[in-house]
């Protein structure tokens, strides 16, 4: 990998270096490195005139080489009389081409498009595929690292968290593995003079660099006293955190930064490749506590296989560690660790996606292909006269060919240039479209590997699209096609490349199905998940968190005070109608506990018992998210601070789980069971309908909300997400909120600040990608099968003027010829659907984990692809038709 | 494809006719004599150093006659005297052209 500090040439630089390979070796040995530098220097001295500019400077440099290469190598082959012909034969075969282009620049430039299309979807494509599933992480030997975890299928939890003295004995007993150890996702409130920042990074255990095989490039990570129970104030920073707030300054060790209003050492700089799992400013120790009671699950694990050890074996390995925690305390087996490809963990929820789009822009390439094979073959019948004469003047049948692949060479490089520029700028779009949906691990960046595939791509299209036409000259008839004046020419001649021409656009039409009935599907998925009931409001609703220090707010009560004065502010606030607070915001974080229901029938021991999300909210919070009451009523703030009550109130999920069968669970009572188990009875006072907490894509689970004015002086809670309701502009009641807290508190930053409805998008961005790119996709294959279409008609129409004619002469009327041509067309069409059908269903079976609401063979999709497609078909064959009804028979009987 | 050359050779060698350059130098002069009509893209631009200095018409310089003010660009170019004899033989064989082309456009002009 390349490291941020080394200049970095562009990318179009480091392509037309690549191209400068196509000059001889001596000149290139000579001069290709002040020929890059003077081409570097003058693309950014064009950088001024705009963008046009530049893409044209690159453009006719690059064909400055194309043009020029052969004549070089030429000059120097000129010395040596044996390679000279055949060197002389592909600057003439070049040239050749390049002249055919400019006579027809129209259908030139539409056949450079059409690839440039291809090329370009499967550049971005890749690029994506390969920084998310082929790329390794930066670190040594990445291929043995593996992800930790626990699971508890009783639970319903694949992944429950590591509990911190289970970690210990792995740690202590496992042995097939280097070094172990744990990471937490957390973030703190940064502070300076200029004033309070929000930055996320890691808690760790002391041996997480080791794991990782990385050292600072300053100062050192923790020691393993650090790492102990007590927290000790030290941080490590990473190396973006080095440069923005310490401008790089090496003499940053020693120094102090205020965290949580307390100030830390800084003991060491990461290198920029410690960046994971994704935007990562700084580590701490995660000083875990050996003598933790209870079930706390929370810590991700990663560990480091010896080497020559298997997955299956550190599995296996991990899983005989674990057994003096099963004697121990879980005798039913209920909580197991799980392990798995580090890789593969955090890709798992981009495989179907991954696949979904290469699968996508590959056939949009396949069709671009086909579609300019169809082009290119009509063209050499066209010139079925000139090859035949260069044949009859003695040219070889493969020295014809050769030049039609050289045709084919030329049009791909152009396109492939093009495509990969366009690709590089979609890679941009897409990043755009889903910031924060892209893991900071991923370097998306169309580099060497990405240009090689674009160059692979564009050798393997002209192969493709090149060789159908090439193959036509040795079959071509030669006598025939010189036969002047003979009818025969028009008609009989040319019937197997019709065919081959039909069976081009039969291909493009059956492989746009595939993509129509897919994008209509992924479209029609996104379209239900935005309309589905999140189970709240989020209209005019804004939200953010606060995190709120232990050195500041010691403990519950002082944050209630906090939080109360808060809430009654913003409700002071012009423009803000309600404010409430909630320890978990949808789409949020996830604490989740178990509960004993009082009457609830009795669970069987094996019986699976779902964990229950535990949240804590204001009596102002359902009421400002929207959030409906099915039964009972909302518990009143002042309602929990009476000594001893525990209002709770239940979802629906809940409520069904516990009660299957009492209709109004007002009223009944619930506790919390397991090694957690407090003597707190909470009350049911309420129950509201399901809230999407874990996004509109998944399932809900139980859930419960407890006041957030049921507090003491032994419970802290770490961060709340405050949501506002108002009827103005969401910028002003952004403003005014910010202005709240910085009065209540100037070092306190507003985390997530956002609206709601901007969180549900959020939530659902990564099948809006897929959706949107599909009907991209969907759209080109449309458009290009519709130019298919026309063009074997207009052929075809072109073939039969005589036929047409003489039918028009025997008393056809217009009307009649028109939809003589048209039935063509559309007999096509229903060849392509004969063969597309099948495989758009089978390719929607594939892409059904994605589908949310709507059927793989759902009809409806189906019937308006086919229907779109017969269409545009009927469309796209009404001009030709048209073009057929309007021959004169006198001209197209008279030139016969 | 010869006259093609020679367009290129010729305002290589009026460039370089006032002073040494390096590329970069003849690029923009040529640009700068032609009104912008010519460019010399780099690969065209070096194949013609190439055949200059193979027909002893330029030659390479060893040492940069400046300050290495701009990377990259360290081979500067000179014209030989055998290029400035080519350069004008060239000029005055185009004189003698255009002189050819006005009488007779002189006389063309009277007889209509």
């Amino acid at each position: 990998m390349t490291t941020p500090r080394s200049p970095r040439r562009s990318f179009v630089v480091r392509l037309y270096r690549a191209l400068l390979f196509l000059l001889p070796a001596d000149m290139r040995d000579r001069d290709a490195a002040e020929i890059e530098a003077l081409f570097a220097d003058e693309l950014s001295a064009a950088r001024s005139s705009g963008l046009l500019a530049q893409l044209w400077f690159a453009i006719a440099s690059t064909l400055d080489i194309a043009r020029r290469a052969p004549y070089e190598h030429w000059r120097r082959r000129g010395r040596r009389p044996n390679e000279e012909s055949t060197m002389r034969s592909f600057v003439a075969d070049l040239r050749f081409a390049v002249r055919s282009f400019t006579r027809q620049p129209g259908p030139t430039a539409l056949i450079v498009l059409t690839l440039a299309l291809g090329v370009a979807a499967n550049t971005a494509v890749f690029a994506i595929v390969d920084g998310l599933f082929l790329r390794p992480f930066p670190f040594p030997q990445a291929e043995r690292l593996v992800y930790l975890n626990e699971r508890a299928p009783a639970w319903n939890l694949e992944f429950t968290g590591i509990n911190y003295p289970d970690f210990l004995t792995w740690r202590e007993r496992a042995r097939a593995f280097d070094a172990m150890a744990l990471w937490s996702e957390t973030s703190i409130n940064l502070a300076d003079e200029s004033g309070v920042t929000r930055a996320d990074g890691l808690a760790v255990t002391y041996d997480f660099p080791k794991v990782l095989g990385i050292r600072p490039i300053l100062g050192r990570t923790f020691t393993k006293e650090e790492d102990g129970p007590t927290p000790t104030r030290v941080v490590v920073i990473a190396y973006g955190l080095w440069q923005t707030r310490f401008a790089g300054s090496r003499d940053v060790v020693g120094q102090a930064l205020r965290i949580n209003s307390v100030p830390y050492t800084v003991i060491g700089v990461l290198p920029p490749e410690a960046d994971f799992p994704g935007k990562t400013q700084f580590w701490m120790p995660l000083n875990g506590d050996p003598n933790q009671q209870g079930q706390s699950y929370s810590f991700d694990g990663v560990a480091r296989m010896k080497a020559g050890v298997t997955i299956e074996q550190a599995r296996a390995d991990l899983v005989s560690a674990h057994a003096p925690v099963w004697a121990r305390s879980d005798t039913a087996h209920v909580v197991s660790p799980r392990l798995s490809g580090l890789r593969e963990q955090f890709v798992t929820n981009f495989r179907v996606m991954g696949k979904a789009l290469g699968a996508g822009a590959l056939l949009v390439l396949l069709i671009a292909c086909a579609n300019v094979a169809g082009a290119m073959l009509a063209r050499s019948i066209f010139r079925r006269r000139e090859i035949a004469i260069r044949m009859a003047l003695g040219a070889s049948a493969r020295r014809v060919g050769r030049q039609l692949i050289t045709e084919s060479l030329a049009l791909a490089a152009i396109a492939g240039i093009i495509g990969t520029l366009v690709g590089r700028w979609g890679i941009r779009l897409l990043v755009a479209a889903a910031p924060d949906q892209i893991p900071g691990w991923v370097q998306l960046q169309a580099d060497g590997r990405t240009l090689a595939f674009a160059a692979l791509v564009i050798v393997l299209t002209a192969i493709v699209f090149g060789l159908v036409p090439a193959l036509q000259p040795r079959r071509a008839d030669v006598a025939g096609s010189l036969a002047w004046g003979g009818g025969g020419t028009r008609t009989s001649v040319g019937l197997p490349q019709r065919r081959l021409l039909d069976a081009l656009v039969v291909i493009e039409i059956a492989l746009a199905l595939v993509l129509l009935a897919g994008s209509g599907l992924l479209v029609r998925a996104y379209g239900n998940l935005r309309n589905t009931d999140p189970g709240f409001r989020p209209d005019g609703v804004t939200t953010f968190r606060l995190a709120l220090p232990r050195a500041k707010y010691a403990n519950g009560v002082v944050q209630e005070r906090f939080y109360s004065r808060l809430v009654n502010e913003l409700k002071a606030t012009p423009g803000i109608t309600s404010a409430g607070i909630v320890t978990c915001l949808p789409f949020g974080c996830h604490w989740g506990g178990f509960v004993e229901a009082e009457g609830a029938p009795p669970r069987a021991r094996n019986e699976s018992n779902p964990v229950v999300l535990m949240r804590y909210a204001s009596s102002g919070y359902f009421g400002t998210m929207g959030i409906r009451l099915t039964r009972g009523r909302f518990f009143g703030d002042d309602e929990a601070r009476v000594r001893g009550r525990h209002p709770v109130v239940i979802n629906e999920q809940l409520a069904r789980q516990v009660w299957p069968n009492v209709a109004d669970p007002t009223g009944r009572r619930m506790k919390w069971s397991g090694d957690t188990a407090t003597s707190q009875v909470m009350t049911v006072v309420g129950v509201v309908r399901d809230v999407r907490h874990y996004g509109l894509v998944n399932p809900m689970r139980p859930g419960l909300y407890l006041s957030s004015s049921d507090v003491d002086t032994s419970n802290f809670r770490p961060s709340y997400g405050i949501a506002i309701r108002s009827a103005s502009a969401p910028a002003a009641v952004t403003a005014a909120a910010r202005a709240v807290v910085r009065r209540l508190d100037p070092e306190l930053p507003l985390i997530e600040l956002q609206s709601a409805q901007a969180a549900v998008n959020r939530s659902i961005a990564n099948r809006r990608t897929i959706a949107f790119a599909f009907a991209a996709f969907g759209a080109v294959a449309l458009s290009l099968a519709l130019g298919g279409i026309y063009a074997v008609l207009s052929y075809v129409v072109g073939r039969r003027r005589q036929e047409i004619g003489i039918r028009m002469a025997l008393g056809a009327r217009r009307g009649q010829v028109v939809r003589l041509v048209v039935r063509q067309g559309l007999r096509l069409v229903a060849l392509g659907v004969v063969i597309g059908l099948p495989l758009a269903l089978l390719a929607a079976s594939a892409l059904s984990s994605l589908l949310v609401g709507v059927g793989a063979r759902d009809p409806i999709t189906y019937i308006v692809a086919i229907g779109l497609l017969a269409g545009t078909a009927v469309i796209s064959a009404l001009i030709p038709a048209r073009r057929a009804a309007g021959v004169d028979p006198k001209t197209a009987l008279g030139d016969g | 494809m010869a006259t093609d050359m020679r367009r290129h050779w010729f305002f290589i060698l009026l460039s370089l006719a006032e002073r040494d350059r390096h590329g970069s130098g003849i690029v923009r002069d040529v640009l700068e004599l032609t009104g912008g009509e010519l460019r010399l893209w780099p690969v065209t631009l070096y194949g013609s150093l190439d055949e200059l200095r193979e027909a002893s018409w330029i030659r390479e310089l060893d040492v940069a006659p400046q300050a290495d003010e701009d990377r990259g660009h360290r081979r500067w170019f000179r014209m030989t005297p055998q290029g400035r004899r080519a350069l004008v033989a060239e000029i005055e064989r185009m004189q003698s052209l255009v002189g050819v082309a006005q009488r007779r456009l002189a006389r063309v002009g009277e007889s209509s």
